[in-house]
């Protein structure tokens, strides 16, 4: 079974992934399904979100339904269809 | 206004923001950064001018702001923020202007703010994308509850001038907030500026009781 995620990419992200994109992924879905499938959509932009193994980006902030997502087992946390997943890469310079 | 404020980094944040704390009247301004004036800084270090290239950086801010406000106490402080002298680099003050360009140096300040006690204004750029979080120490998320692992690319990340000049802003207009006894925008909330579209977004932070900063130290993502 099939369903779709609404995802919202901030900063740097918006421009590699778009704003607003609808993904559909298999359920039970988890944050690293969910990030493994726009990877899979975009995959000039992988290594933004990905890093050389596959994970999730440590630095990335990730956010279900507007809730901070923290921790060791932030990509096993479980997202449902119709939950909003929101990705920002924080910035360095100053 | 009877207040004190270390600014530390006078690059592309901490030039605007010095200019319109000075501007305000804050009455003890303080000025760290051990670099020197580049042509390269030009674009976005708005105290520079072509004349400064090769002085130093915090004497150069420390003069034009204090041009702007000869009724202000200006200190220039041409050290580095690493090891155990980084830590009086804030004795003193009412609040700390997080202007760095590492999160090295970053997240340095933010134990030193944690501390003595001082809140701490970030914020943070690259390219059109800003970010800014206000700590207040023991009230509210510090800079390692909302990012513990720090972007992984090491190259100095390109900025667009006006992003520095908008995130230095709003980091003088937090730092003003807080000395007036007004609620801080940025507690507990990364503000996020998207220079491509124009607009802001809020992420809310939590504060983390295993914060390697603030907390017992035991999570690592």
């Amino acid at each position: 079974m099939d369903d779709t995620v609404h995802v919202r990419a901030f900063a740097r992200f918006r421009e590699v992934f778009g704003d607003n994109l609808e993904v559909r992924v298999a359920v039970p879905a988890t944050v690293r399904s969910v990030v493994q499938e726009i990877a899979r959509m975009n995959p000039s932009g992988a290594h933004e979100i990905l890093d050389g193994e596959g994970n999730l980006r440590k630095s990335v902030i990730v956010l279900v339904n507007r809730e901070r997502i923290a921790g060791n087992g932030r990509e096993d946390y479980p997202v449902r269809p119709g939950d909003e997943v929101a990705l920002y890469p924080p910035v360095a310079g100053g | 206004m009877d207040a004190s404020v270390c600014i530390v980094g006078a690059g592309g944040l901490g030039c605007p923001a010095a200019l319109y704390l000075a501007a305000a009247g804050i009455g003890y301004i303080r000025i760290v950064d051990c670099d020197i004036v580049s042509r390269s800084n030009l674009n976005r270090q708005v105290l520079y001018g072509d004349g400064d290239i090769g002085r130093s950086k915090a004497g150069v801010a420390a003069e034009r702001i204090g041009i702007l406000n000869p009724d202000i106490t200006v200190e220039p402080l041409e050290v580095s923020l690493s090891g155990d002298s980084a830590f009086t680099v804030a004795d003193g003050v009412d609040i700390i202007v997080d202007a760095l360009d590492n999160y090295a140096a970053r997240y340095l300040l933010n134990e030193i703010a944690l501390a003595k006690d001082i809140p701490l204004v970030h914020a943070a750029v690259t390219g059109y994308f800003g970010q800014m979080l206000t700590v207040l120490p023991g009230r509210s998320a510090c800079l390692r509850c909302a990012i513990p692992h720090p972007p992984e690319s090491t190259a100095p990340p390109p900025v667009i001038g006006v992003t520095a000049g908008i995130m230095g802003c709003m980091q003088a207009g937090e730092t003003l907030r807080i000395l007036l006894g007004d609620e801080p925008a940025a507690r507990d909330a990364l503000m996020v500026w998207d220079g491509k579209t124009a607009s802001w977004e809020k992420i809310c932070i939590s504060r983390d009781p295993e914060c390697a900063g603030c907390g017992s130290g035991t999570k690592n993502g």
